[in-house]
């Protein structure tokens, strides 16, 4: 990385010299020298405001004392934070806050962690001179989630401004004057946002609490964990605080983790689900039809009886393995190693199937990465974003954060290709910062991809020289997208040629860009090609090898990237290598002293078509609910009842989990430890924060208790030794650092597939989806197109079961425009009716004027609100 | 036909001009001009008509005086005005001559001379004969104005802005109300030169809600100016707009000016950047107060040598003041700098009101501090009030007689603080409050003199740590009325 040379200056606070970047504020200089300069609005995530002026310092030269939040360094400053004037000064600003301050104490759950008890203590007598009666706000009802005592607030407008200028929000506010000036939310009805928790854990005193674990602790009876939180692929740092093994809240800190203290509702309010009453507490074996408790014991020896039965019988090929990509690093490559060697099955996949592989398959096919080359910082840093199919904030929250800093604290310019539009909301919708936005029906992303690159090469946007390096490459794509003409590509995506060539023209003079491509076009068919279309265009444009750019695919769950490279899917072995790579096979066997098993892997929709077809007898499935989770087309449930036996290690009873012969209570993340890798690579410590849930244990520990029964002990004391065995296949494994170092591309992969690579499936990747089909917009009267999607306050199925996100959003929707609702007649609230050729659906209208008109918005959450099969 | 003037500016119409131009519009044989006002508010109604002596004026008219005025009968010349025959009118020259929305009078008396000037200058030598001038900015803060718009002029951006601010809210001024219902031209042309001298290519004038006369006069004049192809220079048009207030006195102050100006609550923002490095919308933007826009035009006009042979050393050029309360006449005065107080009540006050003494004054709104008689000495200009503590401000004068409690009004400032603080600051939001209510507390006679001492104390809290001069200047009514009427205060004390 290029290191710039940091103007510095050098200045004197209270004696000591100090030398510190130009441009640093008085306030951040004299904490580098251990001196806390006393304040309640500073903040050095957001612009200073200066307005409770209880940071003044005496600067010499100056008149008057001054704000050091507000004041930046100069070379040869002498600054004194502790002369009796600026004590005096203190000490008169904080009585005046005292003076409105209804000292609550005892019942604030801000008390023992409070910016203003601690100054009160240090600056000012127990009496206050002020006699009149203290203002009083009139208590309001403020959320079912956040709590507000505005008698306690001091005005700093820390929560204004965060949910401002951070979340870009906007839904908190000022209102009234002076003395009457009180934070309020724009409306009369309760809180409606994103519930980041921010204004909580931003407020300096105890104006803005958690209603979730109101009066329910003292700080200092806390007990902190610091780990991951397994909500999205983002892999935010949170810090668990328990009280006598109960989770009592979570909390973030500025400066920790990947996420530097931000949250978003799932990390804040959604940490109950692990310890939902019906968190299963004991081992479950089927008897006569029915499961019913039983002991560890018993249940180990039948599922190690009857997998030695059918492998005698079978084969190992006749057991397939499935693994959810929230688990570990850990319990991933124990689950791999299990099934290989204990079994000796590669029918092996995971989570990362459903979207995240699409994206690493095109990554190692092009630059020979099977991560980002890119960070959270890079995005930062970036001068164009350009977002595909992502709807960012409601799956990846803190990326979105990330993209949020870009636009309105560095002017990134942002383009988004996105199935949603922009409009105003009470949840931030990341087009709106779009200078260029696309809108773009769920199935024609990859079309209008297609238009960006044939812009790219009609405005002669190529970079020169892969022109002359690649000339064969080029010409291939010219022709390629010369054969898709423009009327056809207007007519299907709906966005014209000049919108396109506009978008593909910021792009290509910026110097600075990243793609960040969503679950849209992952999880889309085709959408392993649409990525590879969108690598081409980084090629093109030159930007591929530059720094700072790159293709970054979302993880959706927090360890898709681990579960990749644990080697859980079906194409990859450790590391990740081909499951056919020899060099790699003969390390770890040489690792594992034991050959790897010589089968084919099979994925997860083919695992289930060997299932139905009785290929597959028996399947081991940990954490993950494809009955459940797949659209009733994949038919799971049917193939699943196949199967002669079904092992599942799970937290809940889930529909998979239901049609089990023997069911394994594991723990969730709170309860173990081990390691997660973000959707930048940045592999993160799982830290235990509380003892198991009833007689439950982490599933790698599960799986090497089944391991000694069947005879291929795979014996582990704890979790750090299946890491250290991890890093001996993967040198470094977790030793990162606070950000990762990401890869770059592999320049003689590139050279490969600008020479070659790039034919085998040029034709396919370049031609118009859907063309010939009817066009868009002549839709059938009263029929919508589903976009099956996340909401901000849920993810997958587990964030049901927590019971503060279900304060905020408790039941599924159909989202659609207010002008289709009034054209069918229907309105917010309306119970109707859906249906299609899969089966058919009841479920509440909600009015969203970012969703286009023609689509209509389906999160895939609540369980109620599936699609019923309408042919069994 | 006999011409009559008569003056239709806010004031003059409250003290009976709206009266008789409505009883007398029906007559035959006179016509009515409608012009801006002297400023001798004592004196109005005052009616003018032109005689083979000259101008001569009818004070205190009734309309039952039409026939003496006809007559030519008890007319005083108008040169022999003492109130104004004293005065150094430069910015005011032309009140009560001119009719507002006449650009032919406001070119044949003067007006437009500096613009042409201008246009034909490098904004360099715009600023330079600005710096040449010294004027200071008349909205109270008195920063020199030429290095605003150094400033605003050297620092890059696509977007520059002018504002003007015309939120006259000190209690007793008047002064930018009757330029822009006086002379609206005026200030249109100093707009004009400023945004030439710092390449602006928008401009606001942000009038408070209580003048719509003020914003009505304006609106017409810029459309005449555009009509006129005034705002056409170098090939671009100054879009130039009049924004109505809500009613905020903060408002006033240029940070929270521009917040109100972007469609946001009226709070003030911690500086720096000055608004003429990052003001509205990020862009440099000169916030100036009307009458300094006012006597720009007449400085590019006659030359910065000129305006700065006049005044003291460091306050160049004239004052304008606004006296009111109990004195004989209230009024507008513009001098030169360097005339004490006691001369300028005693020469154009003329005395206190029949029956009344001389107890107070208190200079620069309400956030001014109270004079005593003996303090009247004091020199009129900024360093002499900066010295003093006090503040020149605006230029609003309030004379306080004999029979004033000390104490109310000490507390009546405290009321008007505690109502108009802003709440962004917790100096200001809880000190303005809180000394209301010690007060309240003194005045029920259940006050001590440790109350006094907490004023004291609660005082140099505000002074010495709140955001804006708002705040700070609050204590100083309160603090200069103990200092110099102690007495009052601690009778009420035990």
């Amino acid at each position: 990385m290029a290191t710039t040379a940091v103007e510095t200056v050098r200045l004197t606070i209270d004696g000591v010299p100090v030398t510190v970047p130009k441009g640093t504020l008085v306030i951040e200089a004299a904490r580098q020298t251990g001196v806390m300069i006393p304040h309640f609005c500073y903040h050095p995530k957001l612009k200073w405001d200066a307005n409770c002026r209880m940071c003044l310092v005496e600067i010499e030269k100056m008149p008057k004392l001054q704000t050091s939040c507000s004041t930046p360094v100069a070379e040869g400053m002498v600054v004194r934070t502790a002369t009796a004037v600026v004590n005096e000064a203190h000490k008169s600003v904080l009585e005046f806050i005292l003076a409105n301050h209804p000292l609550d104490c005892p019942v604030c759950d801000q008390g023992g962690r409070c910016d203003l008890q601690d100054f009160s203590h240090e600056y000012t007598p127990t009496t206050s001179r002020f006699i009149e009666v203290k203002r009083v706000f009139e208590k309001e009802y403020f959320s079912p989630l956040i709590e507000t005592q505005m008698n306690r607030c001091v005005q700093c407008l820390r929560c204004v401004r965060y949910c401002d200028e951070v979340m870009d929000v906007k839904a908190l506010a000022p209102v009234g004057r002076g003395t009457m000036t009180e934070i309020k939310h724009f409306t009369h009805h309760e809180l409606d946002c994103e519930f980041c928790g921010g204004c909580v854990q931003i407020c300096p005193v105890g104006a803005f609490t958690s209603r979730l674990s109101m009066y329910e602790f003292r700080p200092w009876m806390l007990k902190r964990a610091d780990t991951i939180c397994t909500y999205c692929g983002d892999g935010c740092q949170i810090t668990i605080q328990t009280k006598e093994n109960e989770l009592i809240e979570v909390m973030s800190a500025h400066g920790a983790g990947r996420n530097n203290g931000d949250l978003c509702a799932r990390g804040f309010f959604g940490y109950h689900a692990t310890t939902h009453p019906d968190r299963l507490q004991h081992p479950l074996i089927r008897r006569n039809g029915q499961l019913i408790q039983t002991t560890w014991e018993e249940a180990l020896e039948h599922v190690a009886e009857t997998f030695t039965r059918l492998k005698l019988q079978h084969g190992p090929a006749a057991f397939g393995g499935l693994i959810a990509s929230r688990c570990t690093n850990e319990d991933l490559y124990v689950f791999q190693k299990f099934m290989r060697l204990a079994i000796g099955s590669n029918r092996i996949d995971s989570s990362a199937r459903y979207g995240h592989i699409n994206g690493v398959r095109a990554l190692r096919r092009v630059q020979g990465t099977h991560r980002w080359t890119v960070t959270f910082e890079d995005i930062v840093s970036a001068d164009a974003l350009l977002l595909v199919g992502t709807s960012l904030t409601e799956t990846n929250p803190i990326t979105g954060l990330k993209v949020k800093e870009a636009v309105k604290k560095q002017g990134a310019i942002l383009l988004t290709i996105e199935s949603l539009v922009p409009a105003v909301g009470t949840i931030s919708n990341i087009t709106n910062l779009a200078t260029h936005h696309v809108s773009a029906h769920p199935e024609q992303f990859g079309n209008i991809v297609l238009g960006l690159i044939k812009a790219v090469i009609e405005e002669g946007l190529v970079d020169q020289a892969l022109a002359q390096r690649a000339t064969s490459y080029v010409q291939a794509i010219s022709e390629a997208v010369r054969a898709c003409p423009w009327p056809v590509i207007e007519n299907a995506t709906g966005a014209t040629s000049s919108t396109l060539k506009e978008t593909a023209r910021t792009f290509a003079r910026a110097a600075r860009t990243i793609i960040l491509v969503g679950q849209g076009v992952l999880r889309a068919p085709g959408g392993y090609g649409i990525v590879m279309n969108l690598l081409d265009l980084l090629l093109l444009t030159g930007k591929h090898d530059q720094p700072g750019c790159g293709l970054a695919p979302l993880a959706e769950e927090n360890n898709d990237q681990g579960a990749v490279e644990m080697g859980t899917v079906a194409e990859f072995l450790p590391g990740p290598s081909d499951l056919n790579d020899r060099p790699a096979r003969e390390r770890i066997a040489g690792l594992w002293k034991e050959e790897l098993p010589q089968g084919a892997g099979s994925t997860l929709i083919k695992m289930l078509e060997e299932a139905r077809t009785g290929k597959i007898k028996a399947m081991l499935i940990v954490g993950e609910n494809p009955v459940g989770s797949l659209p009733t087309g994949a038919r799971a449930k049917e193939a699943l009842e196949q199967l002669e036996f079904l092992v599942c290690q799970e937290l809940f009873l889930t529909e998979t989990a239901a049609l089990a012969h023997v069911v394994l209570p594991a723990c969730s993340y709170a309860e173990k430890d081990g390691t997660v890798t973000n959707t930048e690579g940045h592999v993160q410590q799982v830290r235990q924060a509380i003892e198991p849930i009833g007689e439950s244990r982490p599933d790698w520990q599960i799986l090497s208790a089944l391991s000694g029964l069947l005879g291929y002990p795979l014996e582990y004391g704890e979790s750090r030794e299946i890491l250290k065995e991890i890093r001996s296949l993967i040198p470094g494994y977790g030793l990162l650092g606070p950000a990762p170092t990401p890869p770059r591309p592999d320049q003689t992969v590139v050279d490969r597939y600008l020479r070659e690579g790039y034919t085998e499936d040029l034709a396919s990747r370049y031609s118009l989806a859907g063309e010939g089909q009817a066009e868009r917009g002549s839709r059938k009267e009263g029929s919508f197109a589903l976009v099956v999607g996340q909401t901000l306050f849920h993810s997958g199925k587990l964030s049901t079961r927590a019971k503060g996100l279900l304060q905020i959003q408790a039941a599924g929707f159909l989202g659609l425009n207010p002008a289709n609702a009034q054209e069918i007649g229907v309105t917010e609230g309306d119970r109707v009716r859906i249906s299609n050729e899969q089966g058919e659906m009841t479920t509440t209208v909600k009015l969203l004027d970012r969703v286009p008109e023609g689509l209509a918005l389906f999160p895939e959450h609540f369980a109620e609100d599936r699609l019923t099969d309408q042919r069994r | 036909m006999v011409r009559l003037y008569l003056p239709n500016d806010t004031s003059s119409r409250a003290a009976g001009a709206a009266r008789l131009a409505e009883v007398w519009q029906e007559r035959t044989g006179i016509e009515l001009i409608r012009t801006s006002a002297r400023g001798a508010f004592f004196l109005e109604p005052m009616v003018e008509r032109d005689m083979p002596e000259g101008r001569m004026a009818w004070f205190n008219v009734t309309p039952d005086d039409l026939p003496q005025i006809l007559a030519g009968k008890g007319g005083t010349p108008v040169n022999e005005i003492p109130f104004l025959r004293g005065q150094t009118r430069v910015t005011f020259a032309n009140f009560g001559v001119t009719q507002p929305l006449s650009l032919d009078e406001y070119r044949a008396h003067g007006g437009l001379k500096g613009l042409e000037a201008a246009r034909t200058q490098s904004p360099e030598a715009i600023i330079e004969e600005i710096r040449i001038s010294r004027l200071r900015g008349r909205g109270g803060a008195a920063f020199p104005v030429w290095h605003k718009w150094q400033v605003a002029r050297e620092t890059e951006a696509d977007r520059k802005y002018v504002v003007a601010n015309a939120d006259e809210g000190d209690a007793g001024t008047y002064c930018d109300r009757m330029v822009m219902e006086g002379e609206p031209f005026r200030l249109i042309e100093g707009m004009l030169i400023c945004a030439r001298a710092i390449g602006a290519d928008t401009g606001y004038i942000y009038c408070r809600q209580e003048y719509p006369a003020a914003a009505h006069t304006l609106r017409a004049a810029i459309q005449k100016a555009d009509e006129a192809g005034l705002l056409q220079s170098h090939g671009h048009r100054l879009r130039l707009e009049v924004v109505v207030g809500a009613g905020s006195y903060v408002v006033g102050e240029e940070t929270a000016l521009l917040e109100s100006l972007e469609g946001r609550r009226g709070v003030v923002q911690a500086r720096p950047p000055y608004p003429a490095e990052a003001g509205l919308h990020g862009k440099p933007t000169i916030v100036s107060n009307v009458l300094t826009f006012a006597t720009v035009s007449t400085i590019l006009a006659r030359g910065g040598e000129w305006y700065s042979s006049m005044g003291t050393e460091r306050s160049r050029g004239t004052v304008v003041l606004q006296i009111g309360g109990r004195v004989k006449q209230p009024g507008l005065v513009e001098i030169p700098f360097g005339a004490t107080l006691a001369e300028a009540l005693e020469r154009f006050g003329g005395g206190m009101a029949p029956g009344s003494r001389l107890k107070a004054v208190q200079v620069g709104g309400p956030l001014g501090s109270l004079f005593p008689v003996s303090k009247l000495g004091i020199q009129i200009c900024y360093d002499a009030f900066a010295k003093a503590g006090a503040i020149l401000g605006h230029g609003g004068i309030v004379v306080f007689d004999h029979e004033t409690d000390m104490v109310e009004l000490a507390r009546h400032y405290t009321v008007f603080t505690a109502e108009e603080s802003c709440g962004k600051c917790t100096p200001c939001r809880v000190g303005s409050l809180r000394s209301r209510e010690i007060l309240e507390r003194i005045q029920a006679g259940r006050g001590t003199a440790d109350d006094l001492a907490l004023l004291a104390d609660l005082g140099e809290t505000m002074k010495t740590a709140s955001l804006c001069a708002f705040g700070g200047r609050a204590p100083y009514p309160v603090l200069t009325a103990i200092e110099h009427f102690g007495e009052e205060f601690r009778r009420l004390t035990k």
